[in-house]
């Protein structure tokens, strides 16, 4: 071995106190980085599945300012025939003037805003989507069933399955529709991204309300395979192109660009903190590096006596800091993964919040490593420098 | 082998300056055991310092093997240094992180000369009695064990001059008489020129040559040789 090597070597991990304290500021300067990335961008992940299962799908179809005329039987048929395609569901948003609850036959609760109606062709409706899923009771199905969103259900004073709202509706033409449902379940999801402020009814029934018989404001498409909905977006669009119809085929990314946008500048913003944490990180290593240089300044002047030149002085805490950054790399990565994998394993939730959507991220991890080594390696650059302006005279006086 | 010429060293500037040494002019030849005496302050380890190219004089030239030394630039020094100057410091100063073996062979592994280099670092580590301490860490050995360390060490390179900066200094009566020993025996085996700084000047009996340094001078008459 480089005698340099062996000696910057020796002098780290002969000094334990230094080594651990050095190595455990690289090594969680890591883990802040990982820990953030895992609860970020697995809340992100988090939020894009969710928004897939429950709202927007793979691919979401809708029609420029308009609702979708087509038949959403020939749309739903045609969407199936694609290899890729899992199943396709269409579905109608509407929001109603107000909502009343009646516990037999009383009126319990008032909701004079506005609140948000999705109709859905329930047997299709479950296989494009997990919304179904959410309910506890049962899905809505024949015409009069509605599900509540669980914050609906509570300003509503809590009405429970067998219990009847009734909603008020303008219709397209500007009446007043009067509409009593029976609840037969209560949809409620981690982080309120399912339909928790909106209720679900018949598409049908809704259609018959509003007066559009056969109209949809969006198909849903679920596939088996997601890395392929531009593919089936591109595939649609040729087949019912923008200039005739005025179809949009999105991906869930661009459907829902305005909810993901915001959140992803947030894990910019926080990998940054993280990235400035390690930057901290680098100046308690210069810290320890330059401690280490003054308790070696004896050893430097011998060094320096006996023919070791500046450069060598210099490679010798070089490879210190390559050692500090090695170890606490390693430990910070062994933490990093042992926390993702805990995460992963327990599906991490944070006071209710909606589970975490953890994934390995290998390359993250490495370039995390890598940088922190080399920010150790720049740490010591520093003391290393200091340490050849030492003179061999002056370095031996010292006690 | 060794000429100083007009040699001075001046610490600080102005009316704080310090005059360390004045007027040094001595030669050394090859193989001679020189003491360098004088009281404490006098000015004997500066003047080692300069000779052993661990620090530069303020006027003056130091040649060694005909070269004149204060035109080097710090890396050639430094090779000047490993190569043809051995040191042997008051405190041994031995890397406490390298053991008893691997502070011998420092000075060889910074030339990058290591063929045999182990085999000859055992061999002196044997002459100095220290064959069965080789993979002990140099502080878990006693100060007289590690100034023979140090002096093995500044051996390896078969230097041209041996610096010795007060090598019993910090050793009990036992041990100082042994390095001693040590080193004189060295000088006749080896014939390497050995330069002591000292200030227990009877302690090393007969030698080649005295210099002797007061207030950064060498005293009037007190160039001698004082071998029998």
């Amino acid at each position: 071995m480089d005698y340099r090597a062996q000696i910057g070597i020796r002098f780290i991990t002969r000094r334990k106190g230094s080594l651990i304290a050095a190595s455990l500021a690289v090594a969680i300067a890591i883990l802040v980085v990982q820990v953030n990335s895992v609860i970020f961008q697995g809340l992100y992940n988090a939020i894009v599945r969710d928004l897939t299962n429950y709202r927007f799908g793979h691919v979401f179809i809708s029609k420029r300012g308009d609702f979708i005329t087509r038949s959403d039987f020939m749309l739903v048929n045609w969407l199936d025939r694609i290899p890729y395609v899992q199943a396709a569901a269409p579905r109608l948003d509407y929001s109603a003037l107000s909502i009343n609850s009646t516990v037999n036959g009383q009126l319990i609760q008032d909701v004079n805003v506005p609140v948000p109606v999705l109709g859905v062709k329930p047997e299709w409706d479950v296989k494009a989507s997990t919304l179904y899923q959410t309910v506890k009771g049962q899905y809505v199905s024949y015409r009069d069933s509605i599900v509540l969103g669980a914050l609906v259900d509570r300003d509503l004073g809590y009405p429970q399955i067998g219990d009847t709202v009734k909603i008020k509706f303008k219709d397209q033409f500007g009446n007043d529709v009067l509409k009593r449902f029976v609840i037969v379940g209560i949809s409620q999801t981690a982080g309120n991204q399912g339909n928790d402020n909106g209720v679900i009814i018949n598409i049908d029934t809704l259609r018959e309300i509003m007066d559009r018989p056969g109209q949809s404001s969006e198909i849903i498409v679920r596939l088996n395979d997601p890395s392929k909905a531009d593919y089936v977006s591109e595939l649609f669009l040729s087949a019912f192109p923008s200039s005739a119809d005025k179809f949009k085929a999105q991906t869930i990314e661009q459907a829902a660009e305005v909810q993901l946008a915001g959140f992803r500048s947030g894990i910019a913003l926080i990998n940054l903190v993280g990235y400035f944490g390690m930057m901290s990180s680098a100046f308690a290593v210069v810290t320890i590096q330059m401690m280490q240089v003054s308790s070696k300044t004896r050893d430097i002047g011998v060094m320096r006596a006996i023919g070791a030149k500046r450069k060598d002085v210099l490679l010798v805490f070089i490879f210190q800091g390559m050692v500090i950054g090695a170890i606490g790399a390693g430990l910070g990565t062994a933490m990093g993964i042992g926390y993702t994998v805990y995460a992963k394993e327990t599906h991490m939730t944070f006071q209710g919040s909606l589970a975490l959507e953890v994934q390995y991220n290998w390359m993250g991890i490495a370039q995390t490593d890598i940088m922190a080594f080399v920010l150790a390696i720049i740490a010591s650059i520093y003391p290393a420098f200091k340490a050849t302006k030492l003179e061999p005279v002056e370095a031996m006086r010292f006690a | 082998m060794l000429e100083v010429h007009n040699v001075e060293k001046v610490y600080g500037e102005a009316e704080t300056a310090v005059r360390a040494l004045q007027n040094i002019n001595f030669a050394v030849k090859r193989g001679e055991f020189i003491l360098i005496v004088g009281s404490s302050g006098s000015g004997k380890s500066t003047l080692l310092n300069m000779i052993g190219l661990l620090d530069r004089p303020t006027r003056g030239q130091i040649l060694v093997d005909g070269a004149d030394t204060s035109t080097l630039d710090d890396n050639h020094l430094s090779s000047f240094r490993n190569s043809k100057l051995g040191f042997i410091f008051q405190f041994s100063n031995l890397l406490s992180d390298l053991t008893v073996l691997e502070n011998v062979l420092l000075p060889r592994r910074i030339q990058g000369t290591l063929d045999g280099a182990t085999e000859e670092a055992r061999m002196l580590l044997k002459t100095v009695g220290l064959e069965s301490q080789l993979k002990k860490f140099a502080n878990k050995i006693s100060g007289g064990q590690a100034q023979r360390v140090a002096i093995t060490r500044a051996l390896i390179n078969k230097p041209a001059i041996v610096l010795a900066d007060e090598p019993t200094g910090n050793l009990d009566s036992i041990s100082a008489e042994t390095t001693v020993h040590l080193l004189k025996s060295l000088n006749r085996k080896l014939n390497q020129t050995f330069i002591i700084v000292t200030h227990d000047r009877p302690q090393f009996g007969d030698v080649d040559k005295i210099i002797t340094i007061k207030d950064g001078r060498i005293v009037e008459g007190e160039l001698e040789a004082s071998m029998a």
